[in-house]
């Protein structure tokens, strides 16, 4: 049926091999950086007032290195980033604990469900930023406050996830357990953690990345130090290039983190596991933002 | 009433993996097709008659040879059923009558309900294709390549994804529509004894794409499956069948 | 010998009564869980509440209500209308990039590739990127909110379109090219109607988010609307408004999601309910 073909033709851009590779996917996303990065100096010439590529380049360079920012102002990098990564591990520590936990619960008790599920959907509607405000009124300018931000925000992702985990281990599969009359324990080890690994990492990655967000967004309305205060530092001092540089931080860290990390892991370890799993990640990725 | 002149037609693939040999699907066909009769392409897989009528419709390009297809001079207008009923599953039974045709307005509603109604389906015009069954959707199907009154009607091994209960009805279905509207129609199938109850003519193809028979066939329409003429006449074309591509049911007397 | 069997075996009738009888029981019991479920949830809160002391710092039931009761009779209805207006506005702008980005993703592998990369990295950015972003582009305006839930929402529909191009029924297309169909039947009859469940898909994935991202980018520029109201609360500190404003931007998220959408897409899709697999 090649006479209704519907792909197009990519674009014509050289001869030979280098146009081999860029019509590769790694060709291919290499090309869209680039284009990127020349699109966003255009727009610096558009609006003098955004920051191009080079004067961020420039400032990561200098935030990095710890050397000065012209004048007093020096570069801080890694006590901010290792301030949030402190407060963000635990944060989703708490968060994960008790989600894993009470996960367990709403799945393999139909009562359970009915009660609690209500109110861990009614947390998952629940923007980061309200936990940021929530935790800032309760706990002032405080470590509590952004930990918590992470732990409330992350807490009904990963509970949901661990609930379809629970819950994918089928009737069947226990009935085929008990038909081999296997003592409840090694059943209970065997098929229950085997099964609901593959969810319990997929509501880590979601705890993850909201999680992130909340911090972000805690440490920027009401921190003394970290990525976010350090982004708002920046922001209110009106050094845009300082912003953008911190913006780009943050974005690449989750990124790499999510996309290029647990990513892998999780396609690699999991590769046995329900089907219907994917599902679980497609519907609820829709509640993680702001 | 289309003529369909075929002469020499060749139809080669691109060789399905690199350093493989491209398929022919059909090497040499010459075939004319006059008036208004039921002719049947009958022949095992891969003897390329689903290609022909993918030729004859358009969606394929000949490698090699000449194809027309006219009523008078003009080019013949289509009809088509496939194996599958092919309904847009989200517009209703009229309306998928109606994606067909190019008229529009009141004329062309009472003609779709007259040809849906001609195979029993005069109550399905506002149901959607999902709520009716396999058969159902295929008689629409039926229904449709008939209402647009085509000079041509290829059919594409219409009825083999159905029961053989259901199947036997279509075919009563389809005489009924046929014997009322006496169209040019090319049928492929593989099933010899469903090509001689419905044909006037019966083209064999070969395994490669060449005609192997050409059969004429003289009863008149309608014809019912359980008449004992037409039973004879499909056990003496089996017979020949046997002959062309002996199965290894020719050897069943051995074992005996 | 066979009546003793028809005596053994209960009546078909009775057994369907008796499956829908445990059917209701079940259902109703389900109900009463999720309701208690309800009730001591807000018990909790009122206990924890009394326990805290202030209600400054965890307001009691009664008090989020006697906000919540103040709000809707002033002004809510205005604030909640400026924020579904710049919702919906953003939205409408993500299917309409989204979409024809989706089917170039979905017919060109190259510009699959290609845009694949910007388009899961814009799903991924964290809200207060674009929250931010919007302010510094567009101050304290309408249109900061609508870019960042344009931006936040296009990536969802753009790959859902890409998805659903490719699903496009080839026999179909076939179809309607041995009818003679014009290209523009053919887009219009068959593969708009196939792409269409999933555009409704990516803005169905997307729809909450971009609420949620909608109202942070009013916290930061905003002079009106929902997210502006909880940051106005919070910066006086009055708790019991930022969780009464927060309580009813669930509600009618909610309520949203589950009228507008679901029934819209039950319409939309009405032909599917009887596709079953062949």
């Amino acid at each position: 049926m090649s006479s209704s073909s519907t792909t197009l033709a990519p674009p014509v851009v050289g001869q030979g091999r280098v146009r081999q590779f860029l019509v590769t996917p790694i060709g291919a996303q290499l090309t869209a950086i680039v284009v990127f990065i020349i699109l966003w100096q255009l727009v610096t010439v558009i609006a003098p007032r955004v920051p191009g590529p080079v004067s961020v380049a420039q400032f990561l360079w200098v935030e990095l290195s710890g050397g000065s920012h012209g004048g007093v102002v020096r570069g801080q990098f890694w006590q901010h980033f290792a301030h949030t990564l402190r407060h963000f591990s635990l944060g989703l520590l708490i968060g994960f604990v008790p989600g894993l936990l009470v996960g367990v619960l709403i799945g393999s008790s139909r009562i359970a469900q009915a009660l609690l599920n209500d109110t861990v959907l009614v947390l998952l509607t629940l923007p980061a930023f309200v936990w940021a405000f929530l935790t800032t009124m309760w706990f002032g300018i405080s470590w509590q406050a952004p930990v918590l931000t992470v732990a409330f925000a992350s807490f009904p992702f990963v509970t949901i996830n661990v609930a379809q985990g629970v819950r994918s281990i089928t009737p069947e599969l226990k009935n085929m357990s008990r038909a081999f009359d296997v003592p409840r324990s090694r059943q209970f080890r065997h098929l229950t953690i085997a099964a609901v690994t593959g969810y319990i990492f997929a509501g880590l990655r979601f705890a993850i990345i909201i999680g992130w967000n909340g911090i972000l967004l805690s440490e920027w309305f009401s921190g003394q130090a970290g990525v976010g205060f350090r982004t708002r530092y920046w922001f209110d001092a009106n050094r845009y290039r300082g912003f953008v540089g911190w913006v780009i931080v943050f974005i690449v860290f989750i990124v790499v983190l999510d996309r290029l990390i647990l990513n892998r892991l999780q396609t690699r370890a999991f590769r046995w596991r329900d089907p219907n799993a994917a599902d679980a990640e497609q519907v609820k990725l829709e509640q993680v933002g702001g | 009433m289309a003529r369909v002149d075929i002469q020499n037609l060749k139809k080669v693939f691109p060789a399905p993996q690199k350093g493989g040999d491209p398929v022919v699907a059909i090497e040499d066909i010459s075939l004319e097709v006059d008036g208004n009769v039921f002719v049947s392409v009958v022949g095992p897989s891969g003897c390329g008659k689903s290609t022909l009528l993918n030729i004859l419709s358009g969606v394929e390009t000949p490698s090699g040879g000449t194809v027309s297809v006219k009523e008078g001079d003009r080019p013949a207008r289509l009809g088509y059923v496939f194996q599958d009923a092919r309904l847009l599953p989200w517009r209703t039974v009229m309306d998928n009558m109606l994606y067909v045709r190019d008229d529009d307005g009141k004329t062309a509603q009472s003609s779709a309900e007259r040809y849906l109604e001609m195979v029993g389906l005069n109550h399905t015009g506002e149901m959607f294709p999902g709520q009716l069954s396999g058969g159902m959707q295929q008689r629409v199907g039926i229904a449709r390549a008939f209402s647009v009154e085509p000079d041509l009607l290829l059919m594409d091994e219409p009825f083999s994804h159905l029961d053989a209960i259901t199947a036997r009805s279509l075919r009563d279905h389809l005489q009924v529509l046929w014997t009322a509207t006496r169209k040019t129609v090319l049928f492929v199938t593989h099933d010899v004894v469903e090509a001689v109850q419905l044909s006037d003519r019966i083209i064999v193809l070969a395994p490669g794409g060449r005609i192997f028979d050409d059969i004429a066939i003289g009863l008149e329409h309608p014809r019912r499956a359980a008449d004992p003429k037409v039973a004879t006449l499909q056990a003496e074309i089996l017979g020949r069948f046997e002959e062309m591509h002996p199965s290894g049911t020719a050897n069943l007397e051995n074992l005996v | 010998m066979t009546d003793a069997i028809a005596e053994v075996t209960p009546d078909r009738e009775d057994l369907k009564l008796a499956q829908r009888r445990s059917a209701a029981g079940s259902r109703r019991r389900r109900y009463l869980a999720v309701g208690a479920g309800w009730v001591g949830f807000i018990l909790l809160w009122w206990a924890a509440s009394a326990l805290v002391g202030s209600e400054a710092r965890l307001p009691s039931p009664p008090r989020v209500l006697e906000e919540i009761r103040g709000i809707l009779a002033e002004d809510f209805w205005n604030q909640f209308w400026a924020s579904i207006v710049r919702v919906v506005a953003g939205f409408l702008a993500a299917i309409v990039i989204g979409t024809p980005l989706g089917f170039l993703m979905g017919r060109s592998r190259y510009w699959g590739n290609f845009l694949q990369a910007p388009v899961v990295v814009a799903g991924s950015i964290p809200g207060l990127t674009y929250a931010v972003l919007a302010f510094v582009i567009f101050g304290i305006s309408f249109w900061g909110p609508v870019m960042a839930v344009s931006l936040i929402s296009m990536p969802y529909v753009a790959i859902n379109v890409a998805e659903g191009v490719h699903g496009v029924n080839r026999g179909l297309v076939d179809m309607s090219r041995a009818y003679g169909r014009s290209e523009r039947q053919v887009f219009k009859h068959v593969v708009v109607p196939s792409v269409l469940p999933f555009i409704f898909a990516g803005v169905r994935l997307s729809f909450s988010l971009a609420w949620k991202v909608g109202t942070l980018t009013e916290v930061f520029g905003s002079s009106k609307g929902i997210g502006f109201q909880i940051r106005r609360n919070f910066q006086l500190f009055n708790m019991p408004a930022v969780i009464a404003w927060v309580l009813l931007f669930i509600v009618f998220m909610l309520l949203l999601e589950r009228l507008i959408l679901v029934r819209m897409e039950r319409r939309l899709f009405r032909w599917r309910q009887w596709e079953h697999d062949r």
